[in-house]
């Protein structure tokens, strides 16, 4: 658990971050607010690859905040604030993942391009498409893991966090860490065998191609 | 397989984001009001803990002398608590003496190694000694704490839906209402509707008289011309507490009776119904020998970390990376050297405490903790002598009670 980065910009946060805390704990709206808007777009990435949709993300977003600032006494600064602020975020993941019977199902996506797939000459568009059915079928095998696996993978491989950071997150060891990523990597490689569109999807010849979400912002 | 950057996010609509940064931010403000407020139930488990030991001792210690106690106090757990009947009660619990009226009803708890008199009903009166510094003793009676060092005082609350009278017969409390504090010293009286009025009370010793009569009030407080020891009956609340300009004689000619910040001090002659004049009652403010700007500016300070840079901002964003970077001494140092620049150097004040603030958090066994609250106490009353003054100056005094510059505090903790 690291203090913050090195480089002044990120030390005066840091500093900036104490003071903020400080401001919040007194219940003053303004720090609230503003520290809410300063974590919420990075908790917001990180928990929309987690679940793969915005579906439940109002309340779930929501619910981590709230969590952060009915905790914020406990904050100490050993952690950075962020890393702080995700380690609560992932843990109301975890528990969101828990409560959830049903299989996660991800954000219904437009069908604009129906049919590209099929296309016999696959252009941009049948790209984008399979790349959507590709991530609709990845989150279905996400679906069938159990929360930890599923939070250890979508981490690591989808948010590209180290799996020390991961670990840090999840409150693991790095070593069970690395198992559950490799193990539900397997599955997913095993799912990939039997499904073209997952197996094209996951190809590395397929990287780069990301589904674009028109007049919104990059990750 | 990699899918690092290949899963976009996509963003939520700014009608949604306000949602939830309104739900956010109101559930945040009321969990921090909340947290306060948790606090005390959290506590009153160690109350009760502690509770249990004090009656258990205090059972012990009795059956030891092999004598009862001397009044009948009901002390039951979970907490010592006591409820008299149609008699005075007199409990000695260490730190304070506490003597009630008949039909009066409290707990006492030591919360944190303070000591906490809650009142449910009826007037108590007590005589604290000297805490040192040990944590406060307060009386809280409803909503109203009256928090005390050391000190003599009643406070009455009636039947427990009332009003809550205070009244200081020796040194000067504390009194917290609604977050708003006054200071209550000798001969000074306080109540809920009130506020701050003088009392016929000077700051001569006084005697607790008591009245034997059953039914009867039995605490009173007699004033400097009263002979000690013989009881007065205050049976209504005087005429000087329910009209406090008419209860200082010339109050249309000298408004400042009615103390309110930043007036000086009751200073008034009062004269009790017996006619006997009062002493008056002069505050630190009033001794023209005391300059309290000039001893704060006299006090050494804990100098900034010397990083041998010529401008200020640079030094900052170094303390920074100190602060950031390392831990323990190094960054105790770092964090206070921030707001050192900032107040010296700098003239931010308000930056400059907010840093304060955040290192007596941070840092609470730092070795700059003390050089901080001193800090606090030189920018808030070099600025202003007010209750934020007074209330730096009391921590710094019980936080650091053998420092050099104790004196100083302590004198700032009696200004008006």
């Amino acid at each position: 658990m690291g203090r913050a980065p090195s480089g002044d910009v990120t030390a005066v946060l840091y500093v900036e971050d104490v003071l903020l805390v400080d401001r919040c704990l007194t219940g003053e709206p303004a720090a609230t607010r503003e520290l809410f808007r300063r974590h919420r777009g990075r908790v917001h990435a990180c928990l929309f690859r987690v679940l793969g949709g915005n579906r439940d993300m109002d309340d779930l977003l929501q619910e981590a905040f709230l969590q952060v600032f009915q905790s914020l006494r406990s904050w100490r600064a050993e952690a950075s604030l962020a890393t702080w602020i995700d380690r609560v975020a992932v843990r109301c993941a975890y528990r969101h993942l828990s409560q959830r019977a049903r299989r996660i199902a991800t954000d219904p996506l437009d069908d604009d391009t129906a049919g590209a797939l099929a296309s016999p000459e696959p252009g941009p568009g049948a790209r984008r498409q399979l790349a959507r059915d590709g991530v609709v079928r990845l989150y279905a095998v996400l679906g069938e893991l159990s929360p930890a696996a599923r939070l250890a993978f979508t981490l690591h491989e989808l948010d590209g966090r180290s799996l020390a950071e991961a670990a840090e997150l999840l409150g693991s060891t790095v070593t069970a860490t690395k198992l559950r990523v490799w193990r539900a990597r397997k599955r997913i490689e095993a799912a990939a065998a039997a499904d073209p569109v997952l197996r094209e999807f996951l190809e590395p010849s397929a990287g780069g191609t990301v589904i674009p979400f028109a007049d919104r912002e990059a990750p | 397989m990699k899918l690092a950057g290949r899963i976009p996010v996509e963003p939520l609509d700014e009608e949604r984001l306000t949602n939830i940064e309104r739900r956010v931010v109101t559930g945040a403000v009321d969990a921090a009001v909340r947290g306060h407020e948790l606090r005390g139930p959290q506590r009153q488990l160690g109350r009760a803990v502690a509770a249990i030991a004090i009656a258990a001792a205090g059972v012990v210690g009795w059956a030891l002398h092999g004598a009862p106690p001397a009044e009948p106090v009901a002390a039951e757990p979970p907490a010592l608590r006591a409820q008299t009947s149609a008699q005075r009660s007199v409990i000695d619990i260490g730190d304070a003496t506490i003597e009630s009226t008949p039909d009066t009803a409290f707990a006492v708890t030591r919360p944190d190694g303070g000591v906490l008199v809650a009142m449910a009903r009826g007037k108590v009166e007590l005589e604290v000694g000297k805490r040192g510094a040990r944590p406060p003793l307060i009386v809280r009676a409803g909503d109203t704490d009256v928090v005390v060092v050391g000190t003599r005082f009643s406070v009455d609350y009636g039947d427990g839906s009332g009003e809550v009278d205070v009244r200081v017969t020796e040194g000067a409390v504390r009194v917290v209402h609604q977050q708003r504090e006054t200071r209550v010293a000798a001969g000074q009286a306080w109540r809920t509707r009130a506020g701050l009025v003088a009392t016929a009370g000077g700051d001569a010793p006084t005697a607790t008289a008591t009245a034997t009569v059953p039914g009867a009030p039995a605490v009173a407080l007699a004033g400097a011309g009263e002979p000690r020891g013989v009881p007065t009956a205050p049976a209504a609340v005087p005429a000087v507490l329910r009209d406090h300009k008419a209860a200082v004689p010339g109050a249309a000619d000298a408004p400042a009776a009615i103390a309110s910040p930043p007036s000086r001090v009751v200073a008034a002659p009062a004269r009790p119904a017996g006619g006997q004049p009062v002493r008056q009652r002069a505050a630190v403010r009033d001794d023209p020998h005391v300059d309290l700007r000039g001893a704060i500016r006299a006090q050494p300070v804990e100098p900034a970390l010397d990083l041998h840079e010529p401008s200020a901002a640079g030094a900052i964003t170094r303390y920074y990376d100190i602060a950031a970077h390392q831990s323990g001494d190094e960054a105790s140092q770092a964090f206070y050297s921030i707001a050192a620049v900032r107040h010296f150097k700098l003239g931010r004040n308000a930056e400059a405490l907010q840093t304060l603030d955040a290192y007596v958090r941070r840092f609470p066994g730092g070795k700059e903790y003390r050089a901080a609250l001193w800090l606090r106490v030189r920018i808030l009353c070099l600025d202003k002598l007010d209750d934020r003054c007074r209330a730096a100056a009391y921590t710094y005094l019980h936080q650091a009670p053998d420092s050099p510059a104790a004196h100083v505090a302590e004198l700032l903790t009696q200004t008006e």
